[in-house]
């Protein structure tokens, strides 16, 4: 899965930023055409909602979502893609 | 389950400012409603004045959007009306416990089954920032520009005191356990009130150095403190700072209720 | 039967089955019987707090599809107002009865008056258009109570029995009718707005719990029911169409009793005082003096006016300083005399009788 921040409804406020517990987010850089900066995904794939949902069935973590004011988080499923190295640090 | 199913998207991105709190507690509601099973047809949120009380023109099911104060009133005509309805009451600080005063202590001592959640932000954001009666002593807003000095109302306290069933408080950074408290509440016959502390970055963050929506959710990290914690410092005779914030459960009664089908 | 009592059996013949109020004296005999009555045919009477929480609960009551009342006098009609504006602007069938005794303020409250005529009509702020019935005896207690919830469903708005202290309190033999004509709510068809309104200017009503997904609101709304606060145009369409769904009507809602049309001088009267000014009529015996008894008295219906052809006088006796002799001058250049009577006791019509000749 991908984690899609909806640049529609996205205001900028880095809520997600600050709550995620795998740190995926950082602050943006650049202002969209709305004139809002929405945050960049810094490390996609420590994300474990995007790992492991498929694996059980339902929505792991899923912080931002929750906490996110305008509703812009959501995940899609995504096509095949080569594997990555993935090294977790505390 | 996705957010979208619940909200009209036709009227997306909603009022609210960046950062704000009553977004989250919208989906912490959401959330629990849906974890509930509940039909969208059995359902109806009815709301006060407010940004807090914005939040049912967003939300697909029957809604009724009152004056100001007055929600629990009307919310008490439908749920007697038609038992059969499931009704939530979405609310603020001002309109709760300033204007609507008088019908949040009947509604608690009626025990009418009914779901309040008061979204505090400790001042009257729609209108501009003007001091609420949750606003803490010192606070600054356009009406208390010399810091206020009245004490706020411990909104909890007062609806456990009038014989409310379920209380509960949470912060709008606690997003897990506040789904949770809700869902309890909504499945809790008699009167549940869930107090969620939201920021409001623009109206009262701005005007208490604490202008960065960050700033004020660190602050509610910071200042939480358990219900059970803090029993446990006091009988050890510790002392709890006075700006720290009780969350969690704080009253769970079985009164008999009113308004639910016998 | 007393005029109150009348007026809960009318109500409960009507197929109400919701009342949410506060005593206030002289409507507390209707919250009583209401109290008795209603849960034994399937109601709910809950007390409220107070007014304003009364009327909030009988419009959320009327949003399940019920038919919802309450009874008060002055002070706690002067409280409703905010939410009578909300009933209106959110088009919110229910029926308010009021009592009305000596104001203002706590004023008189065992005496009669009729001195929130113009409050019933203008008391919320912003414009709009209700209907006020207004009844003369105990019969017209049951009966106009029982109308006004189908006046309420017809065009969606409060509408208001305006009664007072002397008709509520008297008691006096009636003929209860075996059934009461009901007329139903018209319901909205899916795949209508909820807000869209039919050819009579009144939408169909979205009841809550039936899936249609209404958000209703006191904000100014359109057709989706959606607030658009800062739109001009939505906001005058939308006055506009409140005001018009009543106020085209009112010729064809008009009720009264009308005595020797073709006669000079008029009494119009609505009310406890036109029990005295029958009494007039009957001493008098002439044909030259007429009788304008208005049982519907908002929206006023001018058109009444233009049926006394050869009047040159109107009296308008009342138990205020001329409310609705205020409204009838507006509409016609013939002489208007009010007769205000303050303080609770009715017209003399010996007094009346006097005037009568003096103008002949």
């Amino acid at each position: 899965m991908r984690l899609v921040i909806d640049e529609s409804r996205c205001k900028g406020c880095n809520l997600c930023t600050l709550v995620c517990p795998y740190r995926i987010f950082r602050p943006g850089t650049k202002a969209n055409p709305r004139g809002v900066i929405v945050p960049e995904l810094d490390r996609p794939e420590r994300c474990a909602n995007c790992r492991l949902q498929r694996l059980y069935g339902r929505t792991i973590c899923g912080m931002c979502q929750m906490i996110c004011p305008d509703q812009a988080i959501s995940w899609e499923e995504e096509g095949p893609c080569e594997p990555m190295k993935v090294a977790i640090e505390y | 389950m996705t957010f979208d199913e619940w909200l009209r998207v036709d009227r997306l991105p909603h009022i609210y400012c960046a950062g704000c709190g009553n977004g989250t507690v919208i989906n912490c509601t959401l959330s629990a409603v849906d974890q509930m099973g509940w039909k969208k047809e059995e359902i109806v949120f009815v709301s006060g004045i407010g940004c807090s009380s914005r939040a049912p023109g967003y939300i697909v099911t029957d809604s009724l959007h009152t004056t100001h104060g007055r929600a629990i009133a009307f919310a008490t005509g439908i749920k007697m009306a038609n038992p059969d309805l499931k009704v939530v009451v979405f609310t603020g600080d001002g309109d709760l416990a300033a204007i609507g005063g008088n019908h949040f202590i009947h509604g608690c001592r009626r025990n009418i089954d009914l779901t309040v959640i008061c979204m505090n932000n400790m001042i009257y954001g729609m209108t501009g920032g003007q001091g609420s009666p949750t606003t803490p002593r010192g606070a600054l807003s356009t009406t208390t520009p010399y810091g206020s000095s009245e004490a706020a109302f411990d909104l909890c306290g007062l609806a456990a005191a009038a014989g409310a069933n379920y209380v509960a408080r949470y912060t709008s950074y606690h997003v897990k356990e506040l789904t949770l408290a809700i869902r309890t509440g909504l499945g809790n016959p008699g009167f549940s009130f869930i107090e969620a502390l939201v920021q409001c970055p623009t109206n009262y963050g701005r005007r208490n150095k604490l202008r960065q929506v960050s700033d004020q959710i660190e602050y509610f990290k910071s200042h939480a403190i358990l219900a059970q914690k803090a029993e446990r410092m006091r009988e050890e005779g510790k002392k709890i700072p006075d700006d720290m914030i009780i969350i969690g459960e704080l009253a769970r009664r079985n009164r008999p209720a009113l308004g639910v089908r016998k | 039967m007393q005029g109150n009592t009348a007026c809960a059996e009318g109500a409960l013949a009507a197929g109400c089955r919701f009342f949410g109020g506060y005593p206030i004296t002289p409507s507390t005999e209707i919250a009583e019987h209401m109290a008795a009555k209603l849960p034994k045919v399937g109601g709910v009477f809950i007390q409220m707090e107070d007014e304003i929480a009364g009327i909030a609960s009988v419009i959320g009551a009327s949003w399940t599809g019920a038919r919802a009342m309450t009874a008060t006098s002055g002070p706690g009609f002067s409280l409703m107002m905010e939410n009578i504006g909300f009933a209106v602007m959110t088009e919110t069938p229910c029926v308010v009865v009021n009592i009305q005794r000596g104001g203002p303020s706590t004023g008189q409250p065992t005496m009669a008056a009729q001195g929130d005529m113009l409050q019933c009509r203008f008391g919320s702020h912003g414009d709009y258009s209700i209907i006020a019935l207004s009844p003369a005896s105990v019969q017209e207690m049951y009966d106009l109570t029982a109308e006004a919830f189908n006046l309420a469903d017809r065009f969606r708005i409060p509408v208001f029995v305006m009664a007072d202290e002397i008709i509520g309190h008297m008691r006096e033999r009636l003929m209860i009718p075996d059934s009461v004509h009901r007329g139903e709510r018209k319901l909205l068809g899916k795949g209508n707005l909820p807000y869209q309104a039919d050819d009579d200017l009144v939408p169909g009503f979205p009841v809550f719990g039936k899936g249609y997904g209404v958000h209703v609101t006191g904000l100014t709304h359109d057709e989706r029911g959606y607030p658009c606060a800062t739109s001009p145009s939505v906001h005058e369409c939308l006055v506009k169409r409140l005001v018009d769904k009543v106020e085209s009507a009112r010729d064809s809602i008009a009720s009264c009793d009308i005595v020797n049309p073709d006669a000079r001088v008029v009494f119009i009267s609505y009310g406890a005082p036109s029990r005295a000014v029958e009494q007039v009529l009957h001493d008098i015996h002439n044909d030259n003096v007429g009788h304008l008894r208005l049982k519907l008295v908002w929206p006023f219906a001018e058109s009444l006016l233009s049926r006394f052809s050869n009047a040159e006088t109107f009296i308008v006796p009342e138990l205020n300083m001329g409310q609705m002799a205020r409204e009838i001058k507006r509409h016609t250049n013939r002489r208007v005399i009010p007769v205000p009577k303050l303080g609770g006791a009715l017209h003399d019509p010996f007094d009346l009788a006097a005037l009568v000749e003096e103008l002949l």
